[in-house]
């Protein structure tokens, strides 16, 4: 096994990225449970991630990665360490503190989550709603929504719309308040080839023309070319963190490494 | 533009649901209707004989319960007040129970008796108004008899003659009263009648005293002066007051009330029940969609409003079905059986509220699923 490496940046630079980074993790801890029954998933996590990066994560199931997006994500409280997200300190927060922060970052699930009962642009206004903004609000997700390539399914139910469809509404209601970080588990694994590829390319259009910082959590081998970069979890450890470039060449099929079975 | 109304929408988008919580909440204000539809309609009928007793005010003794358990007292206290400005007529009332025999079967049973002087225009019922009447009161052992007496009394016709407490009767003609929940059966004689039959009661105890009042008077103002003027062993009520004080005797203190209001409690139980079963079911089918919610950045409060508002959207939409059959099955019930059930504004309104208590209850006992939907869990 390689040592793990923390080689992110070019060292000039990685100051002042810090300071204005989306993410920045120190020594964080996680566990489940307390007592006898506490189990740690996540191992001093040291994590930096600057702003319009598309990071990939991967890993084994149990790696603790989704545990890593939700802490990430302030859907839970973290106790150890620190966690820095869009410049917000997150660990210790209250609930009510914790909610204030997702309204800054952007979700998509797994599943598209959508209301069965209000069409793909009342979806996307119901993210609106949390600015207050609702006099623009039809205006917002309709342009949110044609930028996705929906434009004639705005008024459509979620029961008309194929998967890829619904991911897309799902993705413009994650995007249409501007978020500054987008955090996706497995936005692909409900899609064919075809509309997972267009999920991702558009939400790499996206982030590249906004600025965007998009974490990733995937398995699917078909859209890593569009990260900037990909992070490893085994174990509740960060294990690897490399550029595209050198996942690629260290992942390449001709050479067959044992790490090939983790991912 | 508006929030988007997501409780309406939620509820709209699964018809058939929607559709069974209607029914279901409709049923359960049905239920509560035609409890106190019944309760109000055998209250109603206890005190149905004051409609026809032609008086303004009441003395009564302070003993006495209802119309059928009097207790008696001095006829003075009526003739102390007779004077009183505004009055225009006092009347003695005796009541007591007989025993009536049934002359087909010989069996006999209680009939409740009133006592009035034939001269005095005690009650309203036109066939006691005539001078035939008058006259056929003042014979002898002679009673009128009520024809709504249950048919266990025997035969009401004219000139029969039958036993009662071991004297013979003669049944002098008919009139229409009903004894509601007080009596089986009623009969109305002369106060010299009363005498024979009851001796050795005396005719200056009297069971209720009736005042007439000049048209125009205020009938308070009067009651305040005779309560100044009389002693405090008799009791001076208006008729609105008297009624309501034999209401109120029957609801409280005799197994009407606990009956109806048991009918009512479980009408309620059994609404909260559908509308939880509905609320929760849709709570749980859409918890990812809520959790969602809340990783966007909602909090539990809006959660608790949708749940809330669901609710309370059930409770009207299942209220209106319910209310308008409830005005058909009375409607239905008064035909059937002549009991006076009516619907009116009082209950229109506290069912409508009471309904939406019930709904809210649901919500608040299902909305705790909802709140604690945790958004960690949709990854």
């Amino acid at each position: 096994m390689e040592t793990p490496h923390n080689l992110s940046l070019p060292q000039s630079t990685a100051i002042a990225e810090i300071k204005d980074a989306a993410v920045h993790i120190k020594n964080l801890n996680y566990s489940f449970g307390r007592g006898d029954l506490c189990k740690q998933v996540l191992y001093d996590i040291n994590l930096t991630l600057p702003r319009g990066q598309i990071v990939i994560m991967t890993g084994p199931s149990g790696s603790g990665k989704t545990t890593l997006l939700t802490l990430i994500g302030a859907l839970r409280s973290a106790q150890e360490g620190s966690l820095r997200v869009l410049n917000q300190e997150i660990v210790g927060l209250s609930n009510r503190q914790l909610v204030e922060v997702r309204r800054n970052i952007g979700f998509i699930f797994q599943a598209h989550n959508l209301f069965e009962s209000l069409t793909a642009a009342q979806n996307v206004e119901m993210a609106v709603e949390l600015t207050g903004e609702f006099a623009t609000k039809r205006d917002q997700a309709t342009a949110i929504l044609t930028q996705v390539g929906l434009k004639d399914r705005v008024d459509y139910k979620p029961d008309a719309l194929s998967g890829g469809q619904k991911q897309r509404v799902a993705i413009a209601r994650a995007l249409v308040n501007q978020p500054r970080l987008i955090l996706a588990d497995e936005p692909t694994a409900a899609l064919d080839k075809k509309s997972g590829r267009d999920v991702v390319t558009l939400m790499q259009k996206l982030a590249k023309e906004q600025g965007k910082t998009i974490l990733m959590v995937t398995h699917d081998n078909r859209i890593l070319d569009v990260a900037d970069r990909i992070i490893n979890l085994v174990d509740g450890r960060l294990e690897s963190d490399e550029t595209l470039d050198t996942f690629v060449t260290t992942h390449d099929p001709k050479v067959l490494d044992r790490r090939m079975f983790i991912l | 533009m508006k929030r988007t109304p997501l409780a309406l929408l939620n509820l709209l988008h699964e018809r058939t649901r929607l559709v069974v919580a209607i029914a279901g909440v409709a049923f359960a204000v049905l239920l509560i209707f035609m409890n106190l539809g019944f309760q109000g309609a055998l209250l109603a009928s206890t005190t149905i004989m004051y409609d026809q007793i032609d008086a303004d005010i009441f003395l009564v003794s302070p003993q006495s319960l209802e119309i059928s358990s009097t207790k008696a007292f001095p006829r003075e206290r009526l003739y102390q007040v007779a004077g009183i400005e505004g009055v225009a007529r006092v009347m003695p009332l005796y009541m007591e129970y007989l025993l009536w025999r049934n002359p087909d079967t010989r069996l006999s049973r209680a009939m409740f008796v009133f006592a009035i002087n034939p001269q005095d225009p005690v009650f309203k019922m036109p066939e006691l108004q005539t001078a035939d009447a008058i006259a056929a009161l003042q014979r002898p052992n002679t009673v009128f008899i009520d024809r709504r007496s249950r048919s266990e009394f025997g035969p009401q016709t004219t000139g029969l003659e039958t036993e009662a407490d071991r004297r013979r009767v003669t049944i002098g003609g008919q009139y229409t009263l009903g004894g509601g929940f007080a009596a089986d059966g009623t009969l109305i004689m002369s106060d010299q009648n009363f005498r024979r039959f009851f001796a050795p009661r005396p005719l200056s105890l009297i069971s209720m005293g009736l005042v007439q009042l000049v048209p125009g008077t205020n009938a308070d103002q009067v009651v305040a002066t005779m309560r100044t003027r009389l002693p405090p062993d008799v009791r001076v009520l208006t008729k609105a007051d008297m009624i309501a004080s034999d209401r109120q005797f029957w609801q409280e203190n005799t197994a009407i009330g606990f009956i109806f209001g048991l009918g009512v409690a479980v009408s309620f139980i059994v609404g909260i029940v559908i509308v939880y079963q509905i609320l929760y079911t849709d709570i749980r089918d859409h918890l990812r969609e809520y959790a969602t919610l809340k990783a966007m950045g909602y909090g539990s409060r809006y959660l608790f409003q949708i749940v809330l508002q669901e609710s309370i959207i059930l409770a009207i939409l299942g209220y209106i079905p319910g209310l308008l059959i409830s005005v058909a099955l009375y409607d239905l019930t008064f035909r059937a059986t002549q009991l006076p059930i009516a619907m009116n504004p009082g209950r229109i309104l506290s069912v409508l509220l009471l309904t939406i208590f019930m709904c809210s209850v649901s919500g608040l006992v299902s909305v705790r699923r909802a709140v604690t939907a945790d958004p960690a869990d949709v990854f």
